[in-house]
């Protein structure tokens, strides 16, 4: 899951911060209990799970996070 | 350049003296935690931890020189011996949580689970195994609780040569760390039960077994993530909380490729349970003894095939 994240090209890059949790590790679970996640793989965004045991096509992925992006810069 | 040493934890097994395992810690340099565990004079033992506590390893081994006990050797030349051992590298830091592997294959074993120190109830389920056809009885913790017969569930288990395995509150005792109110026991007795394994691993038939108590293990200092049977420990205890959220029962499913075992036991829980998941059992063992009365757990592979009954004895006495 993370492959399809670290793809994406560098102009969306710059306005994320991509962070990988390791289900192998107490953290990892705390994390995915957090998210209240069920199924692996999970993708979240901005805290909200958005994406449980599928890859979204790059598109897909880029348009959610270019909305979530212009929706917290809205007013700037 | 100064000898900088890691906080490691180390385990040495003794030769020609009455405590078989010296434990210890080294921190930068420094000794740490000393614990002669298993025989000696605890009380001696003990003033020589605390004399010794943080103290520089030259500085130990100082103290520690031409003392002579029994058999050519002493506590303190043995103890010596294992910071040597440590400096030159042939005496490996302990895991921090000790594993116990019997590879030898078995048709049957019986369970038993939270006895909490009550020995009647320990007797009783003995009788009743007896008349079952199984090739090893083993008891995960609890085993000592609040209870005065503690020490006489420590003697049974240990005349009968019965397999065990630490729970939390046998930890708690093995570092004199038990809630104020619970019944005192005898330094051996301590110790005992810190030599006891906290991870169990057996074969039934093929199939690999492992047991444990519960999530204490995860809090045991230095526990990693990635020593062996931790990523099982992690899924049970920390992912479907010992398989009560069956919400998350996919992602245990994604990660079961990467188990090493077959069938996974526990008796944190204090409740029988039985899960099938792709291929894996999990099995949650109840108390020995409840308002039912005694249970046990019967676990037996026929060619491939785990089956896993409740026994239910009368409570006799007690």
């Amino acid at each position: 899951m993370a492959e399809s994240v670290k793809v994406l090209p560098q102009d969306i890059q710059d306005i994320i911060d991509v962070h990988e949790w390791d289900m192998r590790t107490r953290e990892g679970v705390q994390r995915f209990r957090e998210l209240k996640a069920k199924s692996l793989p999970s993708v979240a965004l901005d805290g909200d799970l958005v994406y449980e045991s599928l890859i979204p096509m790059q598109a897909e992925l880029i348009d959610e996070i270019l909305r979530r992006y212009k929706e917290k810069n809205q007013n700037e | 350049m100064k000898n900088k040493i890691a906080a490691n934890q180390y385990i040495y097994h003794t030769r020609g003296v009455c405590p078989p395992e010296i434990h210890f810690k080294i921190h930068d340099g420094k000794i740490r935690d000393l614990r002669f565990v298993g025989g000696g004079c605890p009380g001696n033992a003990q003033l020589v931890s605390r004399l010794l506590e943080d103290k520089p390893l030259a500085q130990v081994l100082e103290y520690l020189k031409g003392i002579d006990c029994r058999n050519d050797t002493s506590c303190q030349q043995e103890l010596a011996g294992a910071i040597q051992a440590v400096q030159n590298g042939t005496l490996d830091i302990a895991e921090s949580f000790k594993v116990q592997e019997d590879n030898t294959p078995m048709r049957s074993v019986a369970l038993i689970g939270n006895l909490a120190g009550d020995n009647v109830a320990l007797e009783n389920i003995l009788e009743h195994i007896q008349g079952c056809d199984v090739a090893a009885i083993l008891c995960l913790g609890n085993l000592t609780g609040d209870s005065r017969l503690n020490r006489n569930l420590i003697k049974t288990i240990r005349r009968k040569k019965i397999m065990a395995l630490q729970g939390e509150t046998d930890w708690q005792y093995s570092q004199r760390s038990e809630q104020p109110d619970m019944p005192n026991i005898e330094p051996r007795m301590r110790d005992w039960l810190l030599q006891l394994p906290q991870v169990l691993t057996f074969k039934l038939n093929t199939r690999i077994s492992m047991a444990f108590f519960g999530d204490y293990i995860q809090r045991l200092p230095d526990y990693s993530d990635f020593e062996p049977f931790a990523l099982e420990m992690n899924m049970v205890c920390g992912l479907t909380n010992f398989m009560q959220d069956e919400t998350v029962l996919p992602a245990l499913e994604a990660m079961i490729p990467q188990f090493r075992v077959d069938i996974i036991i526990f008796s944190q829980l204090k409740k029988w349970g039985h899960w099938h998941i792709a291929g894996k059992d999990f099995i949650s063992l109840g108390p020995a003894s409840d308002a039912n009365g005694l249970s046990w757990g019967l676990l037996e592979v026929d060619d491939e095939k785990i089956e896993f009954k409740i026994m239910q004895a009368e409570y006799d006495g007690g």
